[in-house]
């Protein structure tokens, strides 16, 4: 007898190797806990039980037959609603894919289910990964395990609750500024945006190509590089021409330390003025935890960091408006009715399918794209981008990884950051990963003192020291322990 | 309206042309595996890519970077270090990501060149103070390309109940996908064609070109080579450009010749009449032999251009460059210069048989045949005999060798095609089986030829009173007495030596 909320993924998959439970009964649990849980938290758009059902079976067939099982056997999964699943919508939580079935299955989710991944759920998520609060879902908000009264963070906002509160055991989610850090941060789990072109983006909606990347979400690190295994082992996607070889032996460098290893930090900004005094402790507590484990902490410089948001707010808006042209209501998705011409129909479809916050990035991009335009934002954004990578690039000489928050403060209620701009500068610290292409990872570091809430460091690392990255979040973790399910919800359901 | 002769007296005409051509021959589509076909069931090929279905991704075909390697190659053009793949935005079903990935600035290939040889009749067309001419009339002329860039096709559209297959107010509208992102190479020329003839001719050259290469079937009858000719007209001397009209989709040479002749003589009339030329786009009409209006162009589109996020941009090695110059092979003018320097074939003959691979190739293997021998004869053959017959190498050198010893004539040969063609019969055994065989031998026709010249008294002394035509009326006397199996051209030479 146990609980689901208790197994790390290695303990599930180690479980139904072994013969301890079936994938079929955890699976089982895992949608008894999505029964008595989503109702109040609404981190789901779909479930799948039979779709789950019938991947469990199928584990369970493998191991009477005495076959090998991947690493992640019979561990129940999310998927943010972009990423398309045979036998599940995509909806990208908007009106214009509502009922869109998938007709083929992502490179990411494929091989997490090449692993023995089973497929309970497809996550909530902000309008095609507009926002930072999954407010914006065309269907209905999310709210936060840890307090229902706040929002989860987003863009991957239903990725981070289903893990946080215990409903599967990882997810998949999508980063293109800090859509997986940050609701993983406000959410008290870990999330990790691999380094761009690690993850294959093939069969995951775009927002903005050269800035989306997929990585999973779990209660530890552990589970994420377990994840991660599954999802590079097979090396480079040919079906994503961004996509490069990231195999590493994550699980065998995971337990080595940091001492001798430098971490670097920028005092000012820990010191700055925007930051709350909780995250601002959370920050110093990580300090101190990897001088007392044998690093070294170095000041680093990033010269651009602040002014990456304004180049994201020029390439984001740009790529999504040429990204989500395609939705045009002729061949699937949202089609309005009675129109007389096709210009009306894909005027009234795209004026009627797409919310507020998807209409205004397109806006954005078809403005910043116009030619005249062009050249006063999109070209110095682009140059822009090569110094804050050359600013990276230069504070990777000095240290192993960059220590940052993920958010200026914790999880903030429903409903109370309603002016666009305010939201998009809680992105700030996470947005400047995205436009370099490197990696960087959420730790939960702990509750706020005054406001209960998860609190988290982001670690960040150069272009494909994902493995290096996962070490030295692996080593913060171990000092500060993890969060675990959030205690409202553990226990509901869910019993193996 | 006045002839175009007259026309380009006071005016020179300014010619740019923009050839889009499919590169057929691939086996698969430019960002996907899909079959590349158009001749398939509507919408057979097709798949998430090119159907821009959500979350879809690119990825480059290489053979098609090859391609247009080999075509930037052959057209003298510099094969850019690094090019890119930028987006152009437009909402239209026949292009379902309402985006066509085409290139930027920087294409593939870049500022190349072919030279043209005008000739004949067609070379009339160019004024002669205009530029510096042969003694026979013709003359060879530099074309510039700007640029040579890669392209995926949009599907076909098919429009039903509307006016003219548009689809403004037609019932039903279908697309077929298959087409959908074939790769597709866009050649634009500077404005350096003076004559629709030599417009007519670059194509010409253009098409024998890419046929050599294997890149494409350059089809314009079904559409896999495509042409848009841009003219203006400035007063002879003048410098600055006038405004210029745009012909679309011209699916033959000679329409390209008619439309750009129809079009320039238009323009005359209306700058003559002290009017203004609109820039605007042409529509032409083979059956009238004139242009329509099809829509005039107030404010330019707006594509926003800009580089594809999904395609790296693309670094093209030296060794990758050298790897598509080896695998180019011999082009017609090569070819034709040897067919003249090496072969004595005469220049219009080598030009037609360069011109064609396949023709080529059925040349070479027959002059292989006969180790090199009757090479000009086994040319007239192709050039003259064989259009409309089908033969084998074999049998081509066979028939140019029986012609080249004298043992058929013309006429014969003709015959013997007739009798062969479309089957595996050999020339030589025809012959002889009929008893067509010319009759070589000296001792048999020396009787003859006497016998002639007694009889023929009247003629004999015609001759030599100076009328020589008489000698081909004593030569027919001779072929009759044979009954046709006598050599004409022997019969020629005894009678000659006989009478002088």
């Amino acid at each position: 007898m146990a609980w689901l909320d208790e197994l790390s993924a290695g303990d599930i998959a180690a479980g139904v190797a072994a013969g301890d439970f079936s994938a079929v009964e955890v699976t089982q649990a895992s949608l008894s806990a999505i029964d008595a849980r989503d109702g109040e938290i609404a981190a789901l758009i779909e479930s799948c039980p039979e779709l789950a059902l019938d991947y469990a079976r199928r584990i369970d067939e493998r191991k009477a037959q005495g076959q090998e099982l991947g690493c992640l056997a019979g561990v129940p999964v999310s998927f943010k609603d972009n990423m398309q699943l045979i036998g599940t919508h995509t909806t990208c939580a908007s009106r214009m894919l509502e009922g869109y079935e998938s007709v083929y299955t992502a490179t990411c989710v494929q091989r997490m289910l090449d692993a023995g991944a089973i497929p309970v759920a497809k996550a909530n998520m902000d309008e095609f990964a507009f926002g930072s609060s999954t407010e914006t879902s065309a269907f209905h908000p999310t709210r936060n395990p840890w307090d229902t009264e706040r929002v989860p963070g987003g863009s991957s906002g239903g990725s981070a609750v289903s893990v946080a509160a215990g409903e599967v055991t990882l997810s998949l989610g999508s980063d293109t500024g800090g859509s997986i850090r940050q609701p993983a941060s406000f959410c008290g789990v870990v999330g990790l945006k691999p380094s761009y072109g690690a993850v294959s983006r093939y069969g995951v909606v775009a927002f903005g190509s050269s800035l989306d990347q997929v990585g999973p979400l779990g209660r530890s690190v552990s589970d994420v590089v377990l994840a991660m295994q599954a999802l590079t082992q097979a090396g480079r996607d040919r079906l994503d021409s961004t996509s490069q070889d990231c195999q590493s032996d994550f699980c065998g460098t995971l337990n080595q330390g940091v001492a001798g290893g430098r971490v670097g930090v920028m005092r000012e900004l820990i010191e700055a003025e925007g930051l709350s005094d909780e995250v601002r402790d959370g920050l110093k507590r990580s300090i101190a935890t990897f001088e007392s484990a044998g690093a070294e902490i170095v000041d680093v410089e990033l010269e651009h960091l602040t002014s990456a948001i304004a180049a994201y707010y020029v390439i984001g808006p740009a790529e999504a408006f040429s990204n989500l042209a395609r939705f045009d209501g002729v061949r699937y998705g949202y089609q309005e009715p009675d129109c007389e011409t096709l210009a009306e129909q894909t005027a009234k479809s795209r004026a009627h399918g797409f919310g507020i916050e998807a209409k205004r990035r397109q806006m954005l991009g078809a403005y910043l794209l116009a030619s005249g335009v062009y050249d006063k934002y999109y070209y110095p954004a682009q140059k822009l981008r090569t110094l804050i990578t050359d600013d990276y690039n230069k504070a990777y000489e000095r240290c192993d990884v960059i220590l940052l928050p993920v958010a200026p403060t914790c999880a903030w209620k429903l409903g109370e950051i309603t002016n666009a701009r305010q939201m998009y500068l809680s992105d700030m610290f996470t947005i400047s990963n995205n436009i370099a292409g490197n990696c960087g990872i959420s730790v939960p570091v702990g509750l706020g003192s005054a406001s209960g809430m998860p609190l988290a460091a982001q670690l960040q690392g150069p272009a494909f020291g994902d493995a290096t990255l996962l070490r030295y979040a692996h080593a913060l973790e171990s000092e500060v322990g993890a969060l675990g399910v959030a205690p409202a919800f553990f226990g509901k359901g869910g019993e193996l | 309206m006045k002839t175009l002769e007259e026309v380009l007296v006071d005016w020179e005409a300014v010619i740019g042309l923009e050839v889009h051509t499919e590169l057929t021959t691939l086996q698969t589509k430019m960002f996907c595996n899909c079959k590349l076909s158009h001749d398939d069931e509507p919408n057979a090929n097709v798949c998430p890519v090119c159907l821009g279905l959500p979350g879809a991704l690119p990825v480059p075909n290489e053979e098609a970077i090859r391609s247009i390697v080999m075509a930037g190659l052959a057209t003298n053009c510099d094969i850019m270090p690094r090019s890119m793949f930028y987006r152009k935005h437009y909402f239209y079903p026949d292009m379902a990501k309402n985006f066509q990935t085409t290139q930027g600035p920087v294409a593939f290939c870049m500022h190349g060149h072919l030279d043209l040889e005008v000739v004949g009749q067609g070379a009339a067309e160019r004024p002669d103070a205009s530029i510096d001419k042969k003694d026979d009339g013709s003359y060879v002329t530099p074309v510039r390309i700007l640029r040579i860039h890669m392209e995926e096709d949009a599907a076909k559209m098919v429009h039903v109940g509307g006016k003219e297959g548009r689809i403004g107010g037609a019932a039903e509208s279908f697309v077929d996908y298959n087409r959908c992102g074939t790769p597709l190479i866009e050649l634009v020329t500077e404005p350096d064609l003076r004559t629709p003839e030599e417009a007519r001719l670059f194509m010409e050259k253009l098409r024998e070109t890419f046929l050599a290469l294997g890149i494409s079937d350059c089809s314009m009858e079904k559409g896999s080579m495509r042409c848009d000719g841009n003219v203006s007209l400035r007063r002879r001397g003048a410098q600055e450009f006038g405004t210029k009209t745009e012909m679309k989709n011209i699916n033959s040479f000679k329409n390209l010749h008619d439309a750009l002749e129809y079009e320039i003589c238009r323009q005359a009339e209306v700058l003559e009449e002290g009017g203004v030329v609109q820039q605007e786009t042409r529509h032409f009409e083979p059956s009238k032999r004139r242009t329509m209006v099809m829509r005039v162009k107030e404010t330019a589109d707006d594509y926003r251009l800009f580089p594809d996020p999904d395609l790296a941009p693309f670094d093209l090695s030296d060794e990758f460059v050298e790897e598509c110059r080896a695998r180019i092979p011999e082009l017609p003018d090569a070819k034709r210069e040897r067919y003249m320097n090496d072969l004595g074939i005469k220049s219009s003959d080598a030009a037609l048989l360069a011109g064609t691979p396949a023709t080529a190739a059925l040349f070479e293997e027959a002059v292989a045949v006969t180790d090199g021998k009757h090479a000009p004869v086994i040319a007239n053959v192709m050039v003259n005999l064989l259009p409309g017959y089908s033969c084998s190498a074999a049998q081509i050198a066979a028939l140019a060798g029986l012609l080249a010893e004298d043992a058929i004539t013309s006429a014969q040969a003709r015959e013997v095609l007739e009798l062969v063609s479309g089957s595996d019969a050999d020339p030589v055994a025809v012959v002889d089986e009929r008893g067509m065989r010319q009759t070589t031998d000296t001792s048999t026709l020396e009787p003859i030829v006497d016998a002639v010249l007694a009889r023929c008294g009247e003629q004999v002394q015609q001759y030599r009173d100076g009328n020589k035509k008489v000698l081909g009326f004593l030569v027919g006397q001779c072929m009759k007495e044979a009954q046709g199996s006598g050599n004409p051209k022997l019969f020629n030479q005894l009678l000659a030596s006989k009478l002088n």
